[in-house]
């Protein structure tokens, strides 16, 4: 292999870019609105709940309750009757009918000086269950706000959870969602980038006049890696200094390592393109392979969530795509901060993964001649 | 093949190729001697494409023979030895023209003084020096065909095949190609070029006339068209396809 021919590709891409305003544009903004749009749309705090409080306690304790809630997370109305609630509830109207019962305050400090006093200490919390993650906010604001009432009242549980973090202090989710779209954005717009390239390297003779010459089937594939391994590593660098100046990203790790788990994962797209090429004619069929590169990626890699939250009959088929190397690879090292002595595992895959598709994809051009 | 002193440009023995069921090439035995201009004519599908192709090792041979400048077919030391215009545009649309050859130029291992001075010769030649900087989208269909010849030429080879080459062009630009290429056998440049246009064999040192993959006559235009009885080479073609057809 010859790097000067490899590198005649390289610097081929980079030109053809200069003049293709919109592949440019893709390039440079999709992962930023990608992070821009997830970062703020799922910056992980629901607020503004519709509850409706119905207090039929007159004491002290319920008031306290109600005070420390969070009024950030609840959008808080109240009414008399606990039928009205609960309607307000059917209706959709109100995600909870939060329900005080008659001697709340009493019951409360009946049990707290007697723990077998039967009375009702119960805050009725009727929701719709629909969508979990409105549900989990409010039983949490109702908790903390209890353990904050018990806490003012000098009421200390004997139980409390120390939480001392050894990663991650400080996260939320934008930290963890970041290496997670410099990945996928990588992935996925290193391979459509290069899937229809090489179709269109096809369909208009280039890549034939390219086999004709001294140029051998490795370099041309080696000149596409190199190009789109410094564009994703831009990408990356894009990313981490939008991400740290707008969203206050942690990086505790070393960047480099990440540029280069980037890298890697550029050569398994460039070489996973040029392979699923081969099976498409035309720009429109390529365009089918789409959905067969976003869905798995998206749903199946721990971008959003983490691989152990998918069903074990499944989980095999995320360690089959290599962007769960990547996701996994840079997270270590942005937000564990660990090096190549925990991340080879994660280094050693992605490798693997490019040399097999590296060959498989230079094995199907010279297939080619038919 | 050993004898380099009588070396032929291209020589096949026996060479077939089937796609399928399908025979493009059948049974060819074609001698082209360095230094000719040779024309392969027929009609479309009568595997010029397809010999061209074989010749500068992009199909895989069925079976039989093919070597060119004294190496099989395929071998990588031959390519940097030949010159390959496709019959598509075959450039880099998003490029512009110097782009293009400048890429040609650099795969072919050329200097960037070469290349530049090969590549204003050739500009001046196809009359495109004043589109040197504009990308290949903004020109038109000839002025593309152009610049795809000159992309084939840029590092001056031993061997052009040109597939189609005077496709699209106008008369004008066909005419001053043809003296190019002319100018290239008095150079010693072998070069074979298919063409369905009869009237442009007139041009070739000696043509070969293919249907449904075999050569069915070859020699000199005047001798093909004598020996058919025939006023023209295409009544030649014609009246040589009827006698293939009888049984």
């Amino acid at each position: 292999m010859k790097f000067s021919r490899a590198f005649a590709i390289t610097k081929r891409i980079f030109r053809g870019l200069r003049h293709d305003r919109r592949t440019l544009a893709l390039i440079v903004i999709a992962p930023l609105l990608a992070m821009f749009i997830f970062g703020v749309a799922f910056s992980g705090d629901v607020t503004n709940v519709g509850v409706v409080i119905v207090n039929l306690d007159d004491g002290f304790v319920s008031q306290a309750i109600i005070a420390n809630l969070d009024e950030e997370t609840l959008n808080i109305r109240y009414t008399d009757s606990e039928q009205e609630a609960v309607e307000e509830v059917e209706s959709g109207k109100a995600w909870a009918a939060i329900v005080f019962p008659h001697g709340f305050s009493e019951s409360v400090m009946a049990k707290l000086q007697d723990n077998s006093f039967a009375g009702d200490t119960a805050i009725g919390v009727k929701a719709d269950k629909s969508n979990v993650n409105i549900v989990t906010a409010v039983m949490r604001s109702v908790t903390d706000a209890m353990m904050a009432t018990m806490s003012q009242a000098g009421v200390e549980m004997p139980i409390s959870v120390d939480d001392a973090p050894v990663y991650g202090k400080g996260a939320e989710f934008i930290d963890f969602f970041v290496p997670g779209i410099m990945a996928f954005a990588v992935f996925l717009l290193t391979t459509l980038l290069t899937l229809l390239s090489f179709v269109g390297e096809r369909t208009s003779g280039t890549l034939e006049r390219l086999r004709a010459s001294p140029m051998k089937e490795s370099e041309i594939v080696a000149g596409y890696a190199m190009a789109f391994g410094i564009i994703g590593m831009f990408q990356a660098s894009l990313l981490l200094i939008v991400g740290t100046l707008v969203f206050n990203i942690i990086i505790v790790g070393n960047p480099f390592l990440a540029y280069i788990i980037v890298a890697l994962l550029a050569v398994v797209s460039v070489s996973l393109g040029i392979l699923l090429s081969s099976a498409a004619k035309r720009e429109a069929q390529a365009v089918q392979f789409i959905p067969l590169i976003i869905l798995p990626t998206f749903l199946l890699s721990g971008i959003f969530w983490p691989i152990e939250a998918i069903p074990s009959i499944l989980r095999p088929l995320s360690y089959l795509i290599p962007p769960t190397y990547g996701v996994e690879g840079m997270r270590s090292v942005m937000l564990r901060g660990w090096g190549l002595e925990h991340i080879w595992l994660e280094i050693v895959a992605l490798l693997a993964f490019a040399l097999v598709f590296l060959a498989a994809s230079i094995k199907s051009l010279q297939r080619e001649k038919g | 093949m050993a004898n380099l002193q009588n070396q032929p440009a291209v020589e096949t023995h026996h060479l077939f190729k089937k796609f399928g069921s399908f025979t493009a090439v059948d049974n060819l035995n074609l001698r082209i001697e360095c230094g000719e201009t040779y024309g392969m004519l027929g009609p479309n599908g009568s595997g010029k494409t397809t010999t061209i192709k074989i010749l500068c090792g992009l199909l895989k041979i069925t079976d039989g023979e093919a070597f060119v400048l004294g190496k099989k077919a395929g071998a990588p030391s031959i390519a940097p030895r030949i010159g390959y215009m496709p019959q598509e545009t075959a450039l880099y649309l998003d490029l512009t023209v110097h782009d293009n050859m400048r890429l040609f130029g650099e795969i072919y291992g050329m200097s960037k003084v070469d290349i530049e001075r090969e590549e204003a010769n050739l500009l001046q030649f196809i009359n495109l020096e004043k589109w040197r900087n504009a990308p290949i989208s903004t020109l038109s269909g000839g002025m593309r065909h152009r610049v795809s010849l000159a992309c084939s030429m840029l590092h001056n080879p031993e061997l052009l095949f040109l597939d189609e080459p005077t496709v699209g062009v106008d008369p004008e630009l066909r005419a001053s190609f043809w003296d190019y290429f002319e100018a290239l056998r008095k150079r010693g440049v072998t070069v074979i070029i298919t063409t369905h246009y009869m009237d442009e064999a007139h041009h070739c040192s000696k043509v070969g006339l293919l249907r449904e993959g075999q050569l069915i006559a070859e020699g000199t235009p005047e001798e093909i068209t004598k020996s058919a009885g025939a006023r023209s080479l295409e009544d030649a073609f014609l009246s040589l396809a009827r006698r293939g057809e009888q049984p």
